[in-house]
């Protein structure tokens, strides 16, 4: 925010778009604050119920779909995120077979909807079996969980691989030269920093897995959006379960961007070393102060 | 056996058609130092990456203590090779003390508590015990390259290969690290050093290796190159620099 102020060192005419183009944006920011909040105090006076709202009955329905939604978050992201560990290591494998699969497991569950990757696996995979003797009686929460593991382990897979490719080739070479195994260099030295470098992304994806899981109300999980699509159809009211879904959804997605905060703070080893080690011959900010190279 | 050390025997070395490295010749014995020096290009850090074969060769062999680098298993050959980098190439998720104690501890299987207390010893002798727990992107340049001096020490190499060491550090840096070599020299490290600062090849250089264009054009005792070099290239490389 600061650096801002520099560009007021240059010219008149450019200081004076500058601060046009800022007052525009301030007033385009403001403005749709405004209509946005006033729609939105007008919905809450007039189209909520609130007795509705408070009423026993929807609330433990939304909490039961909320807790549900939960487990299979927790669920699904453990595992996408260790098979998008896996998949990222096979896309930078230098065996080419490997390579290639994982390349095009990627292709297929980033190129086809997770609805088409739903419905295959619900409807498509019980009917491999002869009439009756499919093993699962309740399918649909296990195949959401898988789903949703082989959908998002596509997205971390790519992450990861990112990740991966943004750790300065020198790490490698350093790592290598001390005798370290390929292996071992990539589980000492590479992963630990790709880790850092794909934790957004991958938290990115992970959030939107949460809001993925309301396309689960089409497989028949009782989830938030069936909760919501049940009781509108009841009371024909649909503003009062709309503010429990958004509530919720909300919980669910901020309370994990607080958690990826929180691992990206833990694993910030001081000033970027990486773009030192990179551009090198800049000196370290503390060192050479003021002094322009 | 009284051979040389590291021996580089006609060494041809090819990116895809490019030829850099043309029929090199450079022995080097024990506890001897030998800096190369040339233009930029002329194949000199190559030549230092063939030989704990970070670049493959296409002709000749490099030898060590008489054995072929290239017919041993590469991770044993390196871990008696140090390396030190232009561009320091630290691990910048541990701190100063665990980049210079990991190798010894997951590649030698050191004991955890002895690859540390060897690790502050080292950085002790680079004049860093203080820093031992800050991690690199709190280190100047000059810190961070000494840290990766004592990371290759640590793996206690028969010969240290220097690539251009002080190329990336502000001047008022190089100093320090030119120390930290000099004081390896005098405790008689065998090492081969790439480096553009001629004061320093001809304080700290037992013998000095000119390359040009993939070739080595001259290769004699340093007082002798720098008084009156025999090579026409010699004097001409001379004349530019002085």
């Amino acid at each position: 925010m600061a650096t801002q102020t520099e560009s007021e060192s240059s010219g008149g005419g450019v200081l004076m778009r500058d601060r046009l183009v800022k007052r525009v944006g301030e007033v385009a920011a403001g403005g749709f604050v405004l209509a946005i909040g006033g729609l939105l105090a007008w919905i809450l006076s007039t189209q909520v119920d609130y007795d509705l709202l408070a009423s026993p009955l929807i609330a433990r329905r939304f909490a039961e779909a909320f807790f549900l939604v939960i487990q299979i978050v927790v669920i699904s992201s453990l595992l996408s995120v260790s098979l998008g560990v896996l998949v990222g290591l096979g896309r930078i494998s230098t065996s080419n077979v490997t390579g290639r699969i994982a390349k095009g497991y990627v292709e297929f569950f980033r190129g086809t909807p997770l609805l088409f990757q739903l419905f295959v696996i619900y409807f498509g995979v019980p009917r491999l079996w002869a009439t009756g003797e499919f093993p699962f009686t309740d399918w649909a929460i296990p195949a959401a969980i898988i789903g949703l593991t082989l959908n998002h382990g596509a997205y971390v897979g790519e992450a990861i691989r990112g990740g991966i490719d943004a750790v300065p080739n020198g790490q490698m070479e350093a790592a290598r030269s001390l005798g370290m195994s390929r292996v071992m260099a990539l589980r000492q030295v590479v992963l630990p920093q790709a880790w850092r470098n794909a934790l957004a992304a991958i938290g990115n994806d992970q959030i939107i897995l949460v809001k993925d899981t309301s396309l689960l109300t089409v497989i028949a999980v009782p989830e938030i959006m069936s909760v919501f699509r049940n009781i509108n159809s009841n009371q024909l009211d649909p503003w009062t379960p709309l503010v429990w879904v958004c509530v919720l959804y909300l919980a669910i997605t901020m309370s994990m961007s607080q958690l990826v905060n929180g691992l990206e703070r833990r694993s910030d080893w001081g000033s970027d070393s990486r773009m030192f080690g990179r551009l090198s011959g800049l000196g370290s900010g503390d060192d050479d102060g003021g002094e322009e190279t | 056996m009284t051979g040389p050390l590291v021996e580089f025997d006609g060494v041809d070395k090819s990116f895809g058609d490019t030829q850099v490295l043309y029929d090199v010749d450079v022995d080097v014995d024990e506890g001897e130092v030998v800096v190369v020096i040339g233009p930029s290009g002329s194949g000199k850090s190559t030549l230092l990456r063939c030989a704990n074969r970070l670049e493959e060769i296409q002709g000749g062999d490099i030898r060590l203590d008489g054995r072929s680098v290239i017919e041993t298993d590469v991770n044993e050959i390196r871990q008696q090779i140090g390396m030190v980098f232009q561009s320091f190439n630290l691990f910048p998720h541990k701190t100063a003390l665990e980049n210079v104690a990991l190798a010894p501890e997951k590649v030698k299987g050191e004991p955890e508590a002895e690859a540390k207390r060897a690790a502050s010893d080292l950085l002790d002798r680079v004049g860093l015990a203080d820093q031992a727990e800050s991690y690199p992107g709190a280190l100047s340049g000059g810190q961070q390259q000494r840290v990766a001096i004592a990371r290759a020490l640590a793996m206690e190499p028969r010969v240290m290969l220097f690539d251009e060491v002080t190329s990336a550090l502000d001047p008022e840096l190089v100093g320090e690290v030119l120390d930290v070599i000099e004081g390896l020299a005098a405790d008689g490290m065998t090492m081969v050093l790439v480096t553009h600062e001629m004061g320093f090849a001809r304080e700290v250089g037992d013998r000095i290796v000119l390359m040009a264009d993939g070739r080595v054009v001259e290769r004699t005792e340093t007082r002798s190159f720098f008084d009156e070099p025999s090579t026409e290239r010699g004097q001409q490389f001379l004349s530019r620099l002085l």
